[in-house]
């Protein structure tokens, strides 16, 4: 598969995007570099979906430059749309045709597309290649948007909340799928609502918050950047005190209720320095943990600022 | 692909599509059917002629004839109605607008589509109104029956589209696409032969392009010598047809029109 683009997929300069009076994407910039998987987050109303339908050629934005496999995405050709896969948000196909019907038919979209019963196959419904979409589950229909998105041999492939509405193994599975798309060499831009699903398959995320970015990179960057720290939690021994055990930890203990909570930047001496103690004195720590925050608290703590949906459109 | 490829590709898959949807066999495919049997089980036996543009004909052939105009526009005006809000609705017409196929392909599949399951239901009335009713045509006739329905099929496909850009959800438009024929039926010279209409009812009916759609092709059917084109007739149509696609071309929309989650 030639690859054209070299380097960069997508690059966005200071893209803003207004309807009216209400500024839904304020300019924001980032880049994708080809063969990435991109995670691209926010709440509802941060300007998630108008960002991407600017990319995918759908929406012309109000100011701002983008390049989308080089070409400015606001002046969509025939070319450039051969070369990009479109997962929507709900969407439907006919219910009449057959998985096969279907595929075989966006297949003749494009004019070097993979095998249709490979691309059946890779999405996991080769045993449902004979039936008729409107028989199938929402999970099912979901990997048929997949096969229609992809069939095309794209090099660039946008997954508009892919999941939503899966049970947890059609998750785990769409998961594999889509670790297996980026194993072909695509670049991934997808969003989503679970940061569960970001954390396992983006190599970076950008999160938006009201038309913002409010943090781009890798996790660990974004964890940095958001003064992101571990959390050790147990439950308070009848015969402690916060005091005591704040002294032989070297941090401070917060209690709520009996619960002990103690926040570091590593864990590690802390939890030594715990463990001894309660075991040279034969004490039972209930329910010890030590958590690295999760990109869902880092969401949480970068999105949250009580003004949740009034700052844009969906 | 060559783009005449594509069109013909997506029209084969859209057939496919209608064969399988009961609806569509039903409304648009029997219905015209059941009717010429019931029709002229009822009142081919009185042997009576009815009169339009001044030409008196057999009511055999004024039924096929009518009953053509009303699988035009049940096949054009309410299957393209209900295909375009259903898919718009359903983001189906917004994920082709994403592939690189150029969009006027697929509108032109839908109007081939429609064109094609015309045909078939010409001829089955024709044949079938002349093997079981002895339904009489003479070979210039044709001429003028296949002018009148790519011309209806034309003013019925553009009215068609034009319409469903107000039609805010598949269920309006599977209400109005089918309900709109059948009423309009009933004042069109269809159903009743207009010489039994009153004249305000069938003042009403002249307004709109089924009456002179259906008056064209049973003018065509039974006027004994030349092609029966009447140029009131074509001229309503053409008249119509220019009002669909303007509609049509000003107002169309390929994302959905209800709000979105």
């Amino acid at each position: 598969m030639a690859n054209r683009t070299d380097g960069t997929a997508i690059s966005v300069q200071n893209l803003r995007m207004r309807y009216g009076d209400n500024e839904a994407v304020r300019g924001i910039s980032f880049e994708v570099a080809a063969g990435e998987v991109f995670g691209f987050l926010g709440p509802n109303g941060a300007g998630k979906t108008t960002t991407i339908e600017i990319l995918e050629g759908y929406r012309k934005r109000t100011d701002g430059d983008a390049l989308v496999l080089g070409a400015d995405p606001g002046r969509p050709t025939r070319a450039w749309r051969e070369r990009i896969g479109l997962v929507l948000q709900e969407c439907e196909l006919d219910p009449a045709l057959t998985v096969r019907e279907i595929v075989t038919l966006f297949s003749s979209f494009y004019p070097s597309p993979r095998s249709v019963d490979e691309t059946i196959e890779l999405v996991g419904l080769a045993d449902k290649r004979d039936a008729r979409v409107g028989t199938l589950s929402g999970g099912q229909r979901r990997r048929v948007d997949v096969a229609v998105g992809i069939v095309g041999d794209p090099e660039l492939v946008f997954l508009d909340e892919p999941t939503t509405g899966f049970d947890p193994s059609a998750r785990r599975d769409a998961w594999n799928m889509i670790e297996g798309l980026q194993q072909l060499g695509k670049t991934i831009f997808l969003t989503t609502h679970y940061m569960d699903e970001a954390q396992h398959l983006a190599d970076r995320v950008a999160i938006l918050r009201r038309g913002e970015l409010v943090a781009i990179g890798d996790l660990n960057e974004i964890g940095a950047g958001a003064g992101a720290r571990s959390v050790i939690r147990f439950r308070m021994p009848a015969e402690s005190s916060a005091d005591d055990i704040g002294s032989i930890v070297e941090a401070p203990v917060e209690l709520s209720g009996d619960v002990a909570t103690i926040t570091v930047d590593n864990p590690q001496r802390p939890l030594y320095r715990l463990t001894g103690w309660a075991e040279e004195r034969g004490i039972v720590l209930d329910g010890l943990e030590a958590v690295h925050p999760t990109l869902e608290d880092i969401f949480l703590e970068l999105t949250s600022d009580g003004d949740r949906g009034n700052g844009g459109t969906a | 692909m060559s783009d005449v490829s594509l069109v013909l590709r997506q029209t084969y898959y859209g057939l496919k599509s209608t064969r399988r949807n009961p609806r569509a066999v039903v409304f648009a495919l029997l219905f015209p059917v059941f009717f010429l049997v019931i029709f002229n089980s009822i009142f081919a036996s009185s042997g009576s002629d009815v009169t339009i543009n001044g030409l008196t004909i057999p009511i055999k052939t004024y039924f096929a004839g009518g009953l053509i105009a009303y699988a035009i526009m049940l096949n054009c005006f309410s299957t393209l109605l209900i295909a375009l809000t259903t898919q718009r609705e359903s983001g189906q017409l917004k994920r082709y607008r994403g592939t690189p196929v150029p969009s006027w392909t697929f509108i032109a599949s839908l109007i081939l589509r429609s064109l094609a399951l015309v045909t078939v239901m010409i001829v089955v009335i024709l044949i079938l109104g002349a093997v079981a009713y002895g339904v009489d045509i003479h070979g210039e006739a044709i001429l003028g029956l296949v002018v009148y329905a790519a011309l209806g099929t034309a003013t019925m496909c553009a009215l068609g589209i034009g319409l469903s850009a107000f039609a805010p959800n598949a269920d309006t438009a599977s209400v109005i696409g089918p309900f709109s024929a059948v009423i309009l039926s009933f004042i069109s010279g269809v159903f009743i032969p207009v010489d039994q209409l009153p004249a305000w009812l069938e003042d009403i009916g002249k307004v709109f392009p089924l009456y002179h759609l259906a008056a064209g092709i049973q003018t065509a059917l039974g006027t004994g010598s030349g092609t029966g084109l009447t140029g009131n007739d074509v001229l309503s149509l053409v008249i119509w047809a220019a009002v669909g696609m303007f509609v049509a071309v000003r107002r169309f929309r390929w994302e959905p029109q209800s709000a979105r989650g």
